[in-house]
């Protein structure tokens, strides 16, 4: 007892206190595995339905990629089915390079556009919210800034299509008062592109922002008053203090979705993409829903395959952009 | 402790708010827009006049979807899932946040990681459809509800309220004698109310809005959510441009679909007073590290 309670940072008040916790969790006599399991024996009963979860909901998909070096027959299941090796990869790769390549570059263009836009965007919209000096006002502008975020992406879509269609759709409106000639978005890609990036902006900006804006909120504001009395403007007080300190969060965040630059999901594409646009836009996501599960006579192999290198390429992003990070600045997600 | 209370309005002000009026009418002008067309009447819709505000006030819009029955099971069974979703989701997520907040759990570095390394990689569509077909989930929402039954983003927001407790707290429940389950249940749970109602709400939004799980394992249209029916109606236009029953005299595409849009928003309008204070202060926990 006396032992455990004279461990470092114990409050001398709460000695016995401490003690008690401590023996909670850890075992009164011997200091054996098993005593410390045993004494933390309500604690691991309540851990085994998250441990459950994630070993049958995220390991063992995992552990069902193998598929992807298969022949998947359904009535075969997973014992049953031959091993063919890197057969779906080398068709994903050589047969079908065509296929590939344009997965591989509208996927990337797809990220590299919303991310291009909504990341330094967002931040921007962060620093100028962060110069309004009403409370109230300022909270105004936020509360509308990241109402969208709670509308779904079938609205969302369903907004926008509205907007930009060619009959009624304000944007159309704007075009033709310049002297423009209507355009179909929908029906083009190029419109398919344009309403993925504008309807992602409207909807992420303001819930994007909070993340900055709490790094923001937490910068000394003696430094601001000591750079004012040293006759600092307030522009250079924004570059050379409110910048410094909110780059840790900016870089966290683009590590964050750089990992993801591969990975973009089905949802919102299935939602925009149209008869004119379909075979078009295929992105990774929307290509392995339509070959291996919307497709009547859905293929298995092949598209997890597909899902198997979208994984191992945004793994392979993040740990290196990480990396490089750490080496650089210092900042690691993990 | 300011040296200067009252500051002069500068350029940066000018610019900051002119900006911020500019970008708060680009978010608020959509969704007026279907508010408006939702309430207004076939012939100024028709003839595109409607901008922000109702042009001849009716309710006409939404008259077609009171006696719809896609639409009411639609209600019903989107409410259902999401209350289902949601409780599942946060009892296991408060559950077992509880033991991994404790710093001294055997194996802790561990699970974290290993519950962490899901955030990045996943197996992917394929593996998890064959996966919940083979349990016999498909066809029901717990396919659904099951697989996304813990987010580990939301796990460590709980982590993290969980060990801002006093330890004391703690501490005197156990010299009571509480069991570990009793010091879940009446100290952490009630001492973090405001991140569980946060990931509550998280969950909630997510549950409700959610579509693309409910077309990947429910094929049966009586037990689609209402997400997925107005998929159909507004973006695939099954409703309105492709039923010859549509009463084309007294109704329009346009306000049928809009008024469908604000009749959704219904359950999120009567949530959103109750945990709307929550919403930033869950976002800002999520950026501490757990």
């Amino acid at each position: 007892m006396a032992k455990i309670s004279s461990k470092p940072g114990s409050n001398p008040s709460a000695k016995s206190a401490q003690g008690e916790q401590l023996s909670r969790h850890t075992p009164k006599s011997g200091t054996s595995f098993w005593a410390r399991l045993w004494a933390q024996r309500q604690l691991m009963l309540m851990l085994l339905p998250g441990i459950a979860y994630y070993v049958i909901f995220c390991y063992m998909p995992m552990y069902g990629l193998r598929v992807a070096f298969m022949d998947y027959f359904s009535l075969d299941g997973y014992d049953g089915s031959p091993w063919v090796g890197l057969a779906h990869f080398e068709r994903l790769f050589v047969n079908n390079f065509s296929t590939f390549s344009m997965l591989v570059g509208n996927t990337l263009l797809i990220s590299l556009l919303t991310f291009g836009t909504s990341f330094p965007l967002t931040i921007v919209f962060a620093l100028i919210l962060n110069e309004v000096r009403m409370p109230k006002i300022k909270k105004a502008y936020q509360t509308i800034s990241y109402l969208p975020t709670f509308l779904s992406g079938v609205i969302i879509a369903s907004i926008f299509i509205q907007l930009f269609s060619v009959g009624d759709g304000i944007v159309n409106k704007v075009i033709v008062m310049f002297g423009g000639k209507p355009i179909n978005f929908m029906l083009e890609t190029s419109g398919f592109y344009t309403v993925y990036v504008v309807s992602g902006l409207w909807a992420g900006l303001g819930n994007g922002a909070i993340i900055y804006l709490s790094a923001l909120a937490g910068v000394d504001q003696e430094m601001y008053e000591a750079a004012e009395i040293d006759g600092c403007s307030r522009l250079k007080r924004i570059i050379h203090i409110t910048l410094p300190s909110i780059s840790p969060t900016v870089i966290t965040m683009f590590l964050l979705n750089i990992g993801s630059l591969i990975k973009v999901g089905a949802d919102k594409a299935l939602l925009l993409r149209t008869s004119g646009t379909t075979e078009k836009v295929q992105i990774f996501s929307t290509y392995v829903y339509d070959i291996g599960i919307a497709d009547p006579s859905a293929q298995v192999s092949y598209p997890a395959a597909i899902g198997f290198f979208e994984s191992v390429v945004s793994g392979i992003l993040l740990i290196s952009f990480n990396y490089i990070s750490k080496k650089r600045s210092g900042t690691s997600i993990w | 402790m300011r040296l200067h209370k009252k500051k002069k309005f500068d350029y940066i002000d000018v610019i900051a708010n002119t900006f911020l009026v500019l970008f708060s009418i680009c978010i608020l002008y959509p969704m007026l827009h279907v508010v408006a067309l939702s309430l207004s009447e076939k012939g100024p819709i028709t003839r595109n006049e409607v901008s922000i505000f109702p042009i001849g006030l009716t309710l006409d819009s939404y008259t077609y979807f009171i006696d719809h029955p896609k639409f009411l099971s639609g209600f019903i069974n989107g409410v259902w899932y999401t209350v289902e979703g949601v409780f599942a989701n946060l009892f296991f997520t408060a559950l077992v946040a509880y033991p991994m907040s404790k710093y001294k759990l055997i194996g802790r570095t561990f699970l974290m990681k290993m519950f962490v390394f899901t955030m990045y990689f996943s197996g992917g569509l394929i593996p998890i459809y064959l996966q919940l077909g083979n349990m016999g989930l498909h066809g029901s929402e717990w396919a659904w509800i099951l697989a996304g039954l813990i987010s580990t983003y939301n796990m460590i927001i709980v982590i993290n309220g969980y060990r801002a407790v006093p330890d004391s707290l703690y501490e005197a429940a156990y010299l009571d004698g509480a069991s570990e389950f009793q010091v879940f249940y009446k100290i952490a749970v009630p001492l973090t109310k405001a991140s569980l109602a946060s990931i509550g709400l998280f969950y909630f939004i997510a549950h409700w809005n959610s579509w693309y799980n409910a077309m990947l394992y429910l094929n049966d249209e009586h037990k689609w959510p209402l997400q997925l029916f107005m998929r159909s109606v507004l973006i695939e236009n099954k409703e309105t441009d492709m039923n010859p029953t549509f009463d084309q005299n007294r109704l329009t595409p346009t306000g049928v679909k809009n008024s469908l849009i604000v009749l959704s928003m219904i359950p999120v309008m009567i949530v959103y007073p109750f945990v709307q204070r929550y919403f930033v202060k869950g976002v800002m926990m999520g950026s501490v590290k757990g």
